[in-house]
């Protein structure tokens, strides 16, 4: 299976550790990504909160280049994601306004929970598990882009996803259920307004706790640097330890999956999560 | 009356009401009682609908289920009511007036004539399924009665399609059924009903191929159930058990009939030994022959014991030979008898069933050419090999085995080689790992014990020396199959060499047709096989057929059954001559999926397998599951076909009433209008995500939580939550759940929310002490008569905390499953709570069978499905002569249903009335029989009630001591006393013993008295003569574990309901002659509507006006919000009296004198000086309410402050918006006051009228509404929402701090705004008053002269204000319009139609009958003391010109107060006589004396 996939800045950069380990685990399952050439910057954070056009036409050059390539895309980052579905509904609708040319709009956006959550796939996860995360508690954390609004990321079920509990569980993880699966942790303020980001993600690690997981799992870039960096700060504001790994989904599944990579992207790590992992005899492979 | 056929205009007298609940049993019955025939079609498999489910009602708190079950039981006594349940419309043709319309009725699996409703079946079902009634807050079983009080009181049973597991095993054993049965712990019952269609439990328990497990639904949750451990584990627990000497399921033994046809099967393997059972089990005389010394063929001989040891399969055989069937072992066929010798012993029909017994030999080499080496020594034939180890014939092993070929045989060879001594064996086989033919479980096992797989090899040469096995040259295989599918392996050039010292090929096996002579005529045109028939089995030659391997080639035990089945079904209809294929049940069809809810994930139950050390010999590698897990396992299921047909109810059932193979039937019905009352269904709260329905177990819907305050719910009655059973402390309801919600799709107000929400808030406090109860609401809408006393109740009585604000999302606390609802406080901080248990208050909405239902009618839809009416017609649709009541019309409660169910009765009426009393039945009965002068005869007839009574009640005692009681002629006990044949029995016997008193002992008079009644009467005896007494509710349930005491108990219950029957006396119901015309009060619009309906339905009517014109407060309305005009409405109803030949309007009349009766009442009338009489059999009273005139704001002092009223008259000047600037209205004058604390209802709706009409003529003027709540209940939103819209501002005030209005430096108004938390000043140029509407100002002297009641606020008080909303206490008299309570035009218009309706229940037939049990005065005895008078809830005793009490027989309603009070016994209520009470407590006290202990009593009974 060949797939566009379309990494933005975040993942070539910051959250390179998302980057390898989806490589990794995309291999693993025969799924062949083909970066899309010459993409451009998606224009999150910063053109769409100024520019309506120039909104729309970042990321819309994306989907033309996508749209070419023929391939369903697949979008790690939550904020690519949400301005490419954006784009894509723009062209759909009407595409002479923002490109030259037909725009066919054949192409599926996914992110990667949805992605990996389908029959197949799925199966050929079951299938390649080879250290189930037997006895490692954690709860999904979806963060807010990649589900709202729901008529532009076309979520299925944008109150309570539930497409990486199903992963997690398939990777033999313990998911506890807790109610925040798409609260938002603040992250887009978290240079501006910290004090917001210590209410937001602290209520976050909070539930988690009082939830009985030992871990975060989530698919956003912003989620987990924003929980990732910010989490020992808001221990000593609210004078506690969370002690709260913030794993990507698929360093997880790389790890179940026997990946012997996982210990550069654990580096990579604020909160590090090598004595949780070695607690549940989960880290000494590598 | 024998009403002949008139002259009907082409009209149709019957009518059609679809949907069962409350609005359409209150039309079925209006319809009914007015001379029509009424079919009620229900969906469900009862009648009763959603105000069944209900805990309590709003705002009288009375039970729902106590209130309506005397509807329910009206309904289904009703001579001229068809109750047809578990139906749907399908079609309709026609026009109105006479519609021919198509109803299915989807199959009940009950027949409703045999069934008696014991229940005795609920108990045996091993089904659960989440109960619909319950909300899924309980479960019922696949077999059920709705709810208990549901009518028809007989059961259904539940279907979905057949189950996967079911469909895909090939002798279709019923596994859902068994499993079921296992998770009951019925283990025998399993046991047996596998057996039915499997012989082989044991045997098949351990070597089935399962391929119900592949198709099992529960693989998209987790993991298939372990469907074969489980028939292994009730296998082996039957075999445990009768190795302790018990055998709880003995094996079926055949009836053998010698005179029938003599079979011979040939083959005692499974297929030949399942033919043989079944056809012995038909009867038939049958022989079986088999070339071994053993039965079992490939069981036996090709299964290896660490598979099948065998005594399981003994085991099995055994079961199989009690049928009773001759066996011939060591008789081959061809070797020592032939078929031509079959036919000449004399055997009519032959089963050929000899297996695949020869092994495929190894022919070629991977090159082409003969296979080389085969004959050496060490290479042998799989089959023979596992054949001779059985044997214990079989070389022991050493050094290296291959083993060729990638099947089962091949697998079992490979790990009995290893069992037998070979050091090391490895499997060669063609195919690559993956494609292997042999199971994944199998080759996992093999690998397990150190077996090496070689796939992907084709043998090329073996190898030898000495002329013995060395070793094998292999070709590597690329292909096995060509693209046609047809086997033909191409090989690479790569080649390989694998030493051994054994071969053993196992790549096939074949039937041995050794037996055939060349030109036999069995052989196929190939001459290689015999072909049989796939459906029939049947072989060229007529009385022969084959199956089993023979027929399939080599395949599971479990196919072969199936052949044996199928075969022994052919030979049987073979030999009585019928045709073989038709009618044989297919079962390619669908299977059902999983049932659309959550189940909780759970593993699957693993058997213990023997550990690899321990695997020396033939012991078993699989265990079996022990008990815990087994019943743990079948509890897996999922039920995916619902009822399991596992034959437990029929076995149960005393009255043969279950029927399986029922089928949907089709019934075309002649009708002459349709009225819709489908009702609503519940928003689905998984649409509102955020709030966590579905996910976090304490949020519950309003409708389940009515469940958990019902005594008949979840939990008894008792207040709990959920997650731990532990009563909440802390509750939350949440408003406009689905409902003002513009993200759904739903912008209305479900108009009922905020009262149910209220309701349940005060039941919760009520039920659980010092609950806290929360309601987070937009605008409370306490709209309804009583509401706003209701809701101020619920704050100051239980202390329910009202909080305005929606809230946004419910998260739930994971230790304790507590929820935290975030809003914004009274402070506007925003705070967090903790809440035990969230109620959503979900709105209403149309069901998707609604849908269907109008798009089958042709009948049009709002944009939300509800059904499209004119706001000034409100019960008519789209279609003409379909009308629509309740909740599909807009949403609406109960009242308002039973008023606009009766409402589109009188539409139907008005349609139909010339074909009135054309299609009612009527029953005629014999002569009754004087029994008066005879001494007492009575009858006694004692109920088993299945088991009901019988498995507490000792009824043959009850019985033989019956007999032995005083004038007991005749005693016996009944099944079912209530089954039609026992009313035929009880007939007969009444002749047969000339008795002349009855005694049913059974369940409640409640339900089963007029049945009982009726039979009596058909046999000549007045009906009066009966008594019952309940020894089921009140004895058999109640005392379930104390036997002895209840049957002492029931004969207690049966001597005082003989004594008391033995004094009864006759007496008739009372006959009425009636007035057939109508008395209207009032003409304004309720009054006018009323009138012409009666007048459209055929009836005579006075209609009085106190004003000089008719038309009312309705005058003053101009224009309505929804559209249509008002004042054309009102002018063509004027007309329409004017010409009208039956209305005569008496305007400028005042009510002179009023007296009468139900169907014979007098009003005097004075216009002026002129006196009328005028008469009638019912009366409407419409009199109308009265506008308040304010006394607040300055109201007077200005004309710049004027009522909405007045605004609405300045309006209809187009120039009058136009010159305003800026407009302030005040809500709730007068209104919501301690003076007045009732809601006007409509004010709201005026105030958005006349907003949007200023705003449409003068956008640019401002418009502020000053509101307590915004009321605009129902479609009424939409407006709200579009005068937000267009500008209006609506700023909220709290009562504590009203608006001021100033006068002085120009118009002023202050307030203090709820949102801003900051006064605000207005400079309006108007300020326009919402003024109260207040009772008429002479409804107390028309209550006077009436006596009709009036409520606290001064509006006429109704007989039930849930049930009855139309009707007075006095029989005849009805209420309709403002004198009810403020409402608007269009319910005012519905009321008065309904109003309409309910009069011509009376006036519709010359006479009418009431109950005889009414009271008498004994006029000697009457001191006129006038107790009775004061005391008479319907004000009927009057003292009359000869100074003695009387009370009309017409009026009185027998309750006997009057009877119980007067002090001088001088009053008797028939049928509850004085002697017949006292009988029952002389009788129950035996020789207690007394008389002593209360003399008046005794005086009072020595009298009569």
């Amino acid at each position: 299976m060949a797939v566009s996939y379309y990494p933005g800045c975040s993942l070539h950069a910051m959250a390179s550790e998302y980057d390898e380990s989806l490589r990794a685990v995309c291999e693993a399952l025969d799924v062949e990504l083909a970066e899309l050439a010459d993409w451009n910057c998606c224009g999150a954070s910063s053109a769409h909160f100024v520019d309506d056009e120039l909104a729309i036409r970042l990321p819309a050059r994306n989907m033309a280049i996508a749209d070419r390539a023929g391939n369903d895309l697949l979008i790690p980052c939550s904020a690519c994601f949400l301005r490419l579905k954006y784009a894509d509904k723009e062209l759909r609708s009407d595409p002479a306004r923002w490109i030259d040319g037909p725009y066919r709009g054949e192409t599926t956006i996914y992110h990667v929970n949805e992605f990996f959550d389908r029959p197949a796939l799925m199966a050929s996860i079951a299938a390649r598990v080879e250290r189930p995360l037997a006895g490692l508690a954690g709860v999904a954390y979806y963060g807010c882009m990649s589900q709202r609004p729901p008529k532009i990321t076309d979520a299925p079920s944008p109150e309570n996803p539930v497409s990486m509990d199903h992963l997690l569980r398939a990777i033999g993880m313990e998911v506890r259920p807790w109610s925040y699966k798409t609260d938002c942790c603040g992250a887009s303020l978290t240079l501006t307004r910290p004090d917001v980001i210590h209410k937001l993600s602290g209520d976050l690690f909070e539930a988690a706790r009082e939830a009985g997981a030992e871990c975060l799992v989530t698919d956003c870039p912003m989620c987990q640097s924003n929980l990732d960096t910010r989490q020992a700060e808001i221990e000593a504001r609210r004078g506690t330890r969370y002690d709260l790994p913030v794993f990507y989904v698929t360093e997880l599944m790389a790890l179940s999956f026997g990946d012997g990579r996982t210990a550069r992207w654990w580096k990579k790590h604020f909160v590090d999560p090598v004595p949780l992992l070695r607690s549940k005899g989960l880290a000494g492979a590598e | 009356m024998a009403e002949t056929r008139q002259v009907t205009n082409g009209k149709v007298g019957a009518v059609l009401v679809v949907g069962a609940g409350i609005g359409g049993m209150q039309a079925a019955l209006d319809l009914a009682n007015a001379g029509f025939h009424v079919t009620l079609v229900e969906e469900t498999t009862a009648i009763g609908g959603r105000m069944a489910q209900l805990d309590k009602t709003f705002p009288t708190n009375d039970c729902s289920m106590c209130t309506i079950s005397p509807k329910l039981i009206e309904v289904d006594k009703h001579l001229n009511v068809d109750v047809v349940t578990g139906a749907d419309v399908v079609g309709a043709e026609g026009e109105a007036g006479d519609f021919r319309v198509k109803v299915l009725k989807r199959p009940r699996f009950v027949d409703l004539d045999k069934c008696n409703a014991c229940g005795d079946c609920i108990e045996k079902c091993p089904v659960a399924v989440p109960s619909e009634f319950d909300e899924g807050t309980m479960d019922r079983k696949a077999i059920f009665k709705r709810y208990p009080q549901a009518i028809p009181g007989s059961m259904a049973i539940s279907k979905a399609d057949r189950p996967p597991c079911v469909l895909s095993c090939p002798a279709h054993v019923n596994c859902q059924g068994y499993i079921a049965l296992i998770g009951e712990r019925k283990f025998a019952e399993a046991y047996a009903l596998i057996r039915e269609r499997n012989p082989f439990p044991a045997a098949c328990g351990r070597i089935c191929h399962h391929p119900c497990e592949s198709q099992c639904n529960r693989r998209e949750l987790d993991e298939a159930v372990a469907v074969n451990p489980l028939k292994r584990f009730v296998a082996d627990w039957v075999a445990q058990r009768r190795a302790a000497g018990d055998d709880p399921a003995p094996p079926p033994v055949g009836e053998i009939d010698p005179s029938k046809p003599r079979v011979a099967v040939i083959g005692g393997g499974p297929a030949g030994l399942t033919a043989a059972r079944d056809l012995a089990l038909r009867g038939y005389p049958v022989t079986l022959f088999e070339a071994h010394d053993k039965l079992g063929g490939a069981m036996r001989l090709g299964v290896p014991g660490y598979r099948l040891p065998d005594a399981m399969l003994d085991r099995d055989i055994a079961d199989v030979l009690a049928a009773g069937f001759e066996v011939k072992t060591g008789k081959a066929l061809g070797r020592d008898f032939t078929l031509d010798g079959l036919k000449e012993e004399g055997y009519r029909a032959a089963f050929l069933s000899i297996g695949c017994t020869r092994p495929a030999p190894l022919a070629r080499s991977t090159d082409g050419s003969e296979m080389r080496g085969i004959d050496l020594e060490g290479v042998l034939p799989g089959l023979d090999f596992l054949r001779d180890v059985k044997l214990g014939k079989a070389p022991g092993l050493r050094g290296k085995t291959v083993v060729i070929g990638g099947g089962n045989v091949a697998i079992d060879v490979a790990m009995t080689a290893k069992r037998q001594g070979a050091d090391s064996v490895e499997i060669v086989c063609l195919e690559s790992r993956d494609a292997m033919p042999a199971h994944a479980w199998e080759i996992r096992d093999a690998e397990e014990e150190g077996i090496v797989l070689n796939p992907g090899w084709g043998p090329k040469e073996i190898l030898g020396t000495g002329g013995k096995a060395t070793g094998i040259t292999l070709q590597r295989c690329v292909r096995v199959f060509d693209d046609q599918g047809r086997f033909a392996p191409e090989f690479s050039g790569e080649v390989s060499e694998t030493a051994a010292d054994r071969v053993i090929i196992a790549i096939g096996q074949r039937s041995d047709f050794s037996f055939l002579a060349a030109a036999d005529p069995l052989w196929d045109e190939s001459k290689r096989f015999i072909r049989a028939d796939r459906r029939t089995l049947q072989t060229n030659v007529d009385w022969i057929f084959a199956g089993g391997d023979m027929a399939t080639g080599p395949a599971s035990v479990v196919e072969a059954v199936a052949h044996g089945h199928e075969a022994a079904e052919s030979i049987d209809r073979f030999l009585r001559g019928e045709d073989l294929a038709a009618g044989r049940p297919t079962w390619d069809a669908t299977p059902a999926p999983a049932p659309a809810r959550e189940f909780p994930l759970k593993d699957r139950a693993v058997p213990e397998r023997l550990p690899l050390d321990r695997r020396a010999g033939f012991a078993e590698i699989e265990q079996t599951l022990d008990e815990e897990s087994a019943v743990a396992e079948a509890r897996r299921c999922l039920a995916c076909g619902i009822c399991s047909e596992c034959g437990q109810c029929v076995a149960a059932c005393g009255a043969g009433a279950i029927v399986h193979d029922m089928l949907p039937e089709e019934v075309t019905l002649e009708v002459g209008s349709i009225v819709l009352a489908p009702g609503f269904q519940p928003f689905d709260p998984l649409q509102r995500g955020e709030y966590g329905y579905g996910r976090c177990q304490n949020v519950v819907t309003s409708l389940e939580f009515e469940r958990i305050l019902s005594a008949s719910g979840p939990y008894q009655g008792h207040v709990l939550r959920p997650s731990d059973r532990n009563e909440p402390k802390r509750v939350a309801w949440i408003q406009c759940v689905g409902s003002r919600d513009a993200q759904t799709g739903n912008e209305y107000c479900s108009g009922v929310c905020c009262m149910y929400a209220v309701k349940e808030a005060i039941m919760a406090v009520d039920h659980v002490p010092g609950l806290e109860a929360t309601i987070f609401y937009n605008d409370l809408r306490a709209y309804g008569k009583g509401f706003e006393a209701y809701y101020e109740g619920a704050k100051t009585k239980y202390g329910v905390r009202f909080h305005r604000g929606i809230i946004s999302a419910v998260k739930e606390r994971q230790q304790t499953k507590n929820l935290v609802l975030a809003y914004v406080a009274d402070d506007g901080e925003a705070t967090e709570e903790e809440f035990d248990l969230v109620v959503l208050s979900v709105g209403l909405r149309p069901s998707a069978s609604t849908a269907r239902l109008a798009e089958t009618l042709g009948v049009a839809v709002d944009r939300f499905g509800f059904c499209r009416t004119d706001a000034l017609a409100p019960s008519r649709t789209s279609r003409e002569g379909i009308f629509v009541a309740g909740a599909f019309a807009a949403p609406m409660d109960i009242p308002e249903t039973v008023m606009t169910a009766s409402g589109a009765a009188a539409m139907a009426g008005e349609l139909l009335h010339e074909a009135r009393g054309t299609r009612i039945r009527e029953k005629s009965y014999p002569e009754e029989r004087d029994v008066g002068g005879e001494p007492p005869r009575v009858g006694v007839f004692v109920c088993r009630c299945g088991t009901n009574i019988a498995r507490t009640v000792e009824v043959g005692d009850v019985v033989e001591y019956a007999q032995s009681l005083p004038n007991v002629v005749y005693a016996e006990e009944n099944l079912y006393t209530c089954s039609t044949d026992t009313q035929t029995r009880i007939t007969r016997t009444i002749l047969e013993h000339h008795l002349n008193r009855v005694v049913v002992a059974s369940c409640t008079p409640r339900t089963h008295e007029p049945l009982f009644q009726e039979t009596l009467r058909e046999a000549g005896l007045n009906k009066h003569l009966f008594e019952m007494a309940n020894i089921r509710d009140q004895c058999s349930w109640v005392h379930f574990n104390q036997p002895e005491q209840a049957t002492s108990k029931a004969k207690d219950l049966v001597r005082m309901a003989v004594a008391r029957a033995a004094t009864l006396r006759p007496f008739q119901d009372v006959l009425l002659d009636v007035d057939q015309r109508a008395i209207v009060l009032g003409a304004g619009l309720a009054g006018l509507t009323a009138a012409v309906s009666l007048a459209e339905q055929g009836f005579d009517v006075s209609l009085l006006e106190r004003d000089a014109e008719p038309g009312g407060i309705a005058r003053q309305i101009r224009h309505t919000l929804q559209g249509p005009d008002p004042r054309q409405h009102l002018e063509e109803l004027i007309r329409r009296v004017d010409e009208s030949p039956r209305v005569k309007l008496y305007t400028g009349a005042t009510l002179d004198d009023f007296s009468g009766h139900v169907g014979k009442f007098k009003a005097t009338i004075r216009q002026g000086d002129r006196i009328t009489e005028v008469g009638g059999g019912a009366v409407v009273v419409a009199t109308g309410g009265a506008p308040y005139e304010p006394q607040e704001y300055g109201y007077g002092q200005s004309d710049r402050v004027i009522t909405q009223l007045e605004l609405e008259a300045r309006l209809a000047d187009p120039g009058f918006a136009e010159g305003l600037r800026e407009v302030v209205m005040i809500q709730c004058v007068g209104s919501r006051e301690p003076e007045r604390p009732y809601c006007s209802r409509v004010c709201c709706q005026e105030a958005v009228k006349n907003s949007l009409a200023i705003k449409q003529a003068n956008p640019d003027a401002r418009v502020f509404v000053l509101f307590r709540d915004v009321r605009t209940y129902g479609f009424d939103e939409l407006h709200y929402q579009r005068a937000r819209e267009a500008g209006v501002i609506f700023l909220r005030f709290e009562p504590e701090s009203k608006p001021v209005v100033e006068f002085a430096g120009g118009l002023t108004v202050r307030v203090v705004d709820d949102v801003l938390r900051r006064p605000v000043e207005l400079r309006p140029d108007l300020v326009v008053l919402s003024a109260a509407i207040r009772p008429d100002p002479q409804a107390e002297a028309v209550s006077h002269a009436l006596k009709v009641p009036l409520n606290a606020d001064g509006f006429f008080l109704e007989a039930h204000m849930k049930l009855r909303p139309l009707d007075f206490p006095t029989d005849g008299i009805f209420l309709a319009g403002l004198a009810h309570a403020p409402k608007s035009m269009a319910e005012s218009i519905s009321q008065a139609l309904g109003a309409a309706a309910r009069a011509a229940t009376v006036l519709s037939k010359p006479v009418m009958y009431r109950s005889g049990v009414i009271s008498e005065v004994d006029p000697a005895h009457c001191a006129a003391c006038l107790t009775c008078v004061r005391l008479c809830p319907y004000d009927v005793p009057t003292v009359g010109e000869n100074g003695v009490a009387y009370i009309e027989p017409a009026s009185c309603q027998g309750c006997g107060v009057c009877a119980a009070a007067c002090p001088r016994k001088a009053i008797v209520t028939r049928h509850y006589r004085d002697d017949q009470m006292i009988a029952k407590v002389d009788v129950l006290f035996g020789d207690v004396r007394f008389e002593a202990a209360c003399p008046a009593v005794a005086q009072a009974g020595g009298k009569q």
